[in-house]
């Protein structure tokens, strides 16, 4: 009668550990659902026009110092032509148009355990794959990700995405 | 010493006819005056006939008689003795396994507890882990497609990594 006693009231504790456990997976679960759920995030898109040739570097890039690192520290003169902002929707294309025709194709995929935003990118001509057909990086709130090289007027256009740009990093 | 009786009890024990033949009078003659104790009267009078009729129907449809002298009967009739069949008692015997149920008890036991405990520990609330915070950007996969193409690290402002993708082109014309 002991054992059966003392096995009873393991088999109440077990039972209540394990829907304790369960009750803390769930709650996991919801955490990754926000994720998953998540509505839409503001985005930024930074489109520059650098050149070698000795000229002004725009006040507002000033902040970014990454640009005066390599593989940009050779540029002289950094102009912005334009700095669209959209909002990024999980499993949702969004479309800005580059000046030199091509299209730079953004896609929100999830929000990470981190808080970092996985986000695929893409820079084509309109019905075109031949310049950049995939690109998936992980990215911080507020830092960037850049896409450099195409040229254009005879400098090179720096594409710079920064995601949930009103927030930065702890 | 009793306590003064209530107008209510007073009425009471006249209707049950328990009042001394003085206190009967003085109640008696303040019903004279009284059309609400008069009413009262009535009412426990009419309740009592109902009551009286219906114990009298259910004494009716009951043959005491019947019954009381089955029961007498019964008290009366001589007791027949009860043999009952002398029962063989189950001998004891040793039932065999009975240790190593005990141990495997034993085992199951030690499980169980073992299960509760890793569980226990898991499910706990301890301190909160910190969650490391990620920085800055970087690359999980790539395709330069026909064109060739290389990936930098730039340090930021804050120190974190930033990822650079450079892809060599041909300036392509507006469409």
């Amino acid at each position: 009668m002991r054992l059966i006693r003392h096995l009873v009231v393991i088999a109440v504790l077990f039972g209540g550990l394990v829907a304790a456990e369960a009750s803390a997976q769930g709650s996991s679960l919801v955490k990754s659902d926000r994720a998953a759920s998540t509505s839409s995030v503001p985005a930024e898109v930074l489109v520059v026009l650098a050149k070698e040739e000795p000229g002004e570097i725009d006040p507002q890039l000033k902040k970014l110092t990454a640009l005066r690192r390599p593989p940009f520290n050779s540029f002289r003169s950094m102009k912005i032509l334009s700095r669209p902002k959209l909002k990024l929707t999980p499993g949702k294309d969004a479309l800005v148009a580059l000046p030199n025709g091509r299209r730079v194709k953004l896609t929100l995929l999830r929000v990470m355990p981190d808080g970092r935003y996985k986000v695929k990118a893409a820079i084509n001509r309109p019905d075109k794959s031949d310049y950049l057909p995939l690109l998936q990086v992980v990215a911080s709130a507020g830092d960037p990700f850049f896409v450099a090289g195409q040229t254009y007027q005879g400098g090179t256009l720096v594409v710079g995405v920064i995601v949930d740009p009103k927030k930065t990093a702890q | 010493m009793q306590s003064p009786k209530t107008e209510d009890e007073k009425l009471q024990m006249f209707f049950d006819g328990e009042l001394a033949p003085e206190e009967e009078a003085a109640v008696r003659r303040s019903l004279e005056g009284s059309p609400e104790g008069t009413a009262q009267l009535r009412e426990w009078e009419q309740l009592r006939e109902a009551m009286k009729s219906v114990s009298a129907d259910w004494a009716g449809e009951i043959d005491s008689e019947a019954l009381f002298a089955r029961i007498e009967s019964e008290i009366t009739a001589p007791a027949v003795p009860v043999t009952q069949p002398k029962q063989e008692q189950p001998a004891l015997r040793v039932v065999p396994g009975g240790r190593e149920r005990r141990v495997w008890g034993g085992v199951a036991t030690g499980f169980a507890a073992a299960a509760a405990i890793f569980l226990a520990v898991m499910a706990w609330p301890g301190e909160p882990t910190p969650v490391p915070v990620a920085r800055g950007s970087e690359v999980l996969e790539v395709d330069f497609g026909s064109n060739t193409g290389t990936i930098f690290e730039v340090e930021g402002g804050a120190g974190e990594s930033l990822a650079v993708v450079w892809i060599d082109d041909e300036e392509v014309g507006l469409p």
